[in-house]
């Protein structure tokens, strides 16, 4: 029986096109438009919320460096004059101060960009710092290996390491967008340098927020459609509470429920069939809209066992706020809760739960409250996931998720009328 | 077969329903009459198991049904007063999903709905989504959705609300039809009296949540036993006619109308010949002179002193 209510129910979405085009369509749409709306924001640093705060150690002695790099050069019996020219030139090739001074230092990078050089010594009280959004570490040889690289053409690009606070869910992802920016740039400028062609200070081109991401040494960087993918489906998702809430309450106003009463199905049964209607219908969508921005935005997941687990406990936490909506507005006879659900409160939660922008980085307790929300839940989960962590680290968030869609259902079903005491 | 023992609803401080007592037997058509608002919805909710009474019982082959009322629910099918559809589901997809609520499957669902289509006739829209239907068809399907089970008795509130008068007269004479074909009980509510006078055997009447009368068609009319009404007919009167009526000690009532007066006179009265006699010395030319049999409406107006439809 309550097969067949979840059947009918689904059938009932399906005849509704504008519905599931709004429900599927709309966060597609939404990712588009925020990631290169947020995109552009960054890059006219027009916006107040973002600000990183970064530690820079150096491990080595870029002067010193350089000068090994030369004499190196001389040993392998370069001609003097070449060695003399490019000594002159050198200037421009010297990696760390680049990054220090032209890139990171830069008036546009300067708004957002929050800069400490610090000694490897303060390295531990910097950990413990949670204000640092990341740490960026210069590793000894860095500059030798980086001159050998470019100028010799031998071993490899050295890398720079970066460690991120995962707290911050915006910053290390400008970070992140900055350096590989600056290693693409410094091979760029050392080939141009290569060739004889003038280059000026590097520039950051339009092209840095393409949302596009690479590895780097230690954990995934979060690119911002990635940010958006997941931020506009976790709020996309809590629709199909009040979408399922609606049709049920249409069941009561019209008497269909009446009807169902009447063929000996107990309330309950109608009961687990919203449950289950509203569970199944957000994992559905939750792999559509994934799906999709897998196929168009590239968004992909490197752990799907822990992918599925937040997607069905996020299903649950939905299905339990669908059952809600239901039981509340079938105890006051009205629709104004479910109205009051999609159109006001689903906004505060995205909002709260960071859909829109990463409200969480500017202060621990809106982080907290944010992660009391299930979208809120879902989307820090999906971000630690997308940035390479296993199910030990979002173990709280899915019990949180678990424990929110059990009091959901457990207020629904106290509150989910008796025979007799609505009409 | 079914009975109501003093039911009663409040509604806070509302008598929807007071001491209503009613039995209703095996193959009978039973009209429940009364004016918007009488409480016949209320009364029906209560008998059918979707409210609880405040008071009273419903018992079905002698045993109380407040509590347990499964038994009851599986005899009964239930035509609510609203279009208890799915608007976005086709016809068929609408009998599919409540002929699975009643446990129907496969081969039996798929006779049932084919046979029930056909006595709505409805058969050759089946496909169609209910949103494109006319209202008729819609309160056709209505109705049809709740034979799907095969109940004993079918209870059906207003079914002709707000439909044209084809429909309407197709509804009524498919009742008619299932009643004496199938022997199906029908507890059928209206506030239309020609409905009722045109289906029922017995009939109750309820006004402003209380019972005012009940019993065959013609106990009730007895109601009105002690008086007559009579039409005459003419093209135009004069005022030496109109007197002469009002003076007559026998006339309890006049009703003056452009081409019709109705006059009310005791029941066991003969006053044909004197209606005419008085006509010519009145120098009236009369069309016809008529008794009327009192109507439900009549009845209603009588115990109530209001139009059953305001
Ligand atoms: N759910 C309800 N809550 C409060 N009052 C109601 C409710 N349902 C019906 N009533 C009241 O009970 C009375 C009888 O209504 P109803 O049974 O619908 O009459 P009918 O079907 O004869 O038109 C009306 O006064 C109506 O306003
Ligand atoms: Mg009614």
């Amino acid at each position: 029986m309550i097969g067949q209510i979840v059947k009918k129910q689904a059938l009932l979405l399906l005849r509704n096109p504008i519905q599931i085009l709004l429900l599927v369509g709309l966060p597609i749409i939404l990712i588009a438009i925020l990631s290169t709306a947020l995109g552009g924001m960054m890059m006219s640093g027009e916006s107040p919320n973002i600000h990183v705060k970064l530690a820079f150690v150096e491990h080595g002695d870029e002067e010193a460096e350089i000068q090994r790099f030369l004499g190196e050069l001389e040993d392998e019996g370069m001609p003097r004059e070449a060695i003399e020219e490019m000594e002159t030139g050198i200037e421009q090739m010297a990696p760390v101060s680049i990054l220090k001074e032209s890139v990171l230092g830069s008036e546009e990078v300067r708004e957002f960009v929050e800069l400490h050089e610090v000694e490897a010594s303060e390295l531990t009280e910097i950990w413990d710092d949670n204000s640092y959004t990341a740490v960026v570490e210069v590793p000894e040889n860095f500059t030798y290996e980086s001159l050998e690289y470019l100028v010799l053409n031998k071993n490899s690009q050295p890398v720079l390491e970066v460690s991120q606070n995962d707290d911050h869910q915006i910053g290390p992802m400008i970070i992140n967008d900055i350096l590989i920016q600056f290693q693409e740039q410094l091979t760029l400028g050392a080939f141009l340098e290569k060739n004889g062609i003038e280059q000026d200070v590097i520039q950051l081109d339009e092209g840095m927020f393409s949302g596009e991401t690479l590895t780097l040494d230690q954990k995934n960087p979060i690119g911002s459609q990635e940010y958006y993918a997941v931020g506009m489906t976790v709020m996309n998702v809590l629709f199909i509470a009040s979408t399922i809430g609606t049709i049920a309450f249409m069941e009561k106003k019209i008497h269909v429920f009446d009807r169902i009463i009447l063929g000996n199905v107990s309330r309950w049964e109608y009961f687990i069939g919203v449950l289950l209607s509203g569970t199944l219908f957000s994992f559905i969508h939750l792999l559509i809209v994934y799906g999709f921005s897998w196929i168009v935005y590239g968004v992909r997941w490197p752990d799907l066992i822990s992918f599925f687990t937040v997607t069905a406990s996020l299903a649950i936490a939905v299905g339990g706020i669908a059952v809600l909506l239901t039981a509340i507005s079938y105890r006051f006879n009205s629709e104004m809760i479910t109205n009051f659900f999609a159109g006001i409160i689903v906004t505060l939660m995205a909002v709260l739960g960071g859909s829109f922008f990463p409200i969480g980085d500017s202060s621990a307790f809106i982080r907290a409250l944010g992660n009391l929300t299930p979208n809120g839940a879902g989307m820090s989960s999906y971000l630690m996931i997308l940035r390479g962590d296993g199910i030990a680290e979002i173990s709280h968030h899915i019990l949180f998720l678990i424990l929110f869609a059990i009091a959901s259902i457990v207020i629904a079903a106290i509150s989910f009328p008796k025979r007799g005491a609505s009409v | 077969m079914l009975e109501l023992v003093d039911l009663s609803k409040k509604f806070k401080q509302n008598d929807a329903v007071k001491n209503l007592n009613m039995f209703i037997e095996k193959g009978e058509i039973i009209g429940l009459l009364g004016p918007n608002g009488a409480g016949k919805s209320t009364a029906i909710s209560m008998l059918s198991s979707l409210i609880e009474p405040t008071k009273g019982d419903v018992r079905f082959r002698n045993k109380s049904m407040i509590k347990h009322p499964a038994p009851l629910r599986n005899v009964i099918g239930v035509v609510p007063q609203e279009i208890a559809l799915y608007e976005d589901l086709t016809a068929e997809e609408n009998m599919q999903f409540f002929g699975k609520i009643y446990r129907l499957r496969g081969i039996q669902l798929k006779k049932k709905i084919d046979e029930v289509l056909e006595q709505i006739g409805l058969t050759d829209r089946r496909k169609d989504i209910v949103k494109t239907f006319s209202g008729g068809m819609k309160r056709r399907l209505n109705i049809g959705v709740a034979m799907l089970h095969d109940p004993e008795i079918i209870i059906m509130d207003e079914p002709t609300v707000g439909i044209d008068p084809q429909s309407r007269n197709y509804i009524l004479e498919t009742v008619k039809r299932l009643n004496k074909e199938k022997q199906m009980t029908v507890l059928y509510t209206s506030h239309y009296m020609e409905e009722v006078e045109f289906l029922c055997d017995r009939i109750y009447i309820m006004d402003k949540g209380n019972l005012i009368a009940s019993g065959t068609k013609d106990e009730i009319k007895r109601i009105l036993s002690a008086e007559k009404t009579i039409s005459i007919q003419a093209d135009r009167w004069n005022d030496e006619f109109i007197e002469e009526l009002k003076q007559n000690p026998t006339v309890n009532r006049v009703t003056v109308g452009e081409k019709e007066i109705t006059i009310i006179i005791p029941r066991e009265v003969n006053m044909f010949a004197a209606i005419i006699k008085m006509a010519e010395n009145a120098d009236v030319e009369l069309n016809s002179v008529d008794v009327q049999t009192p109507t439900l409406e009549d009845v209603f107006l009588h115990l109530t002193g209001r139009a059953l439809r305001d």
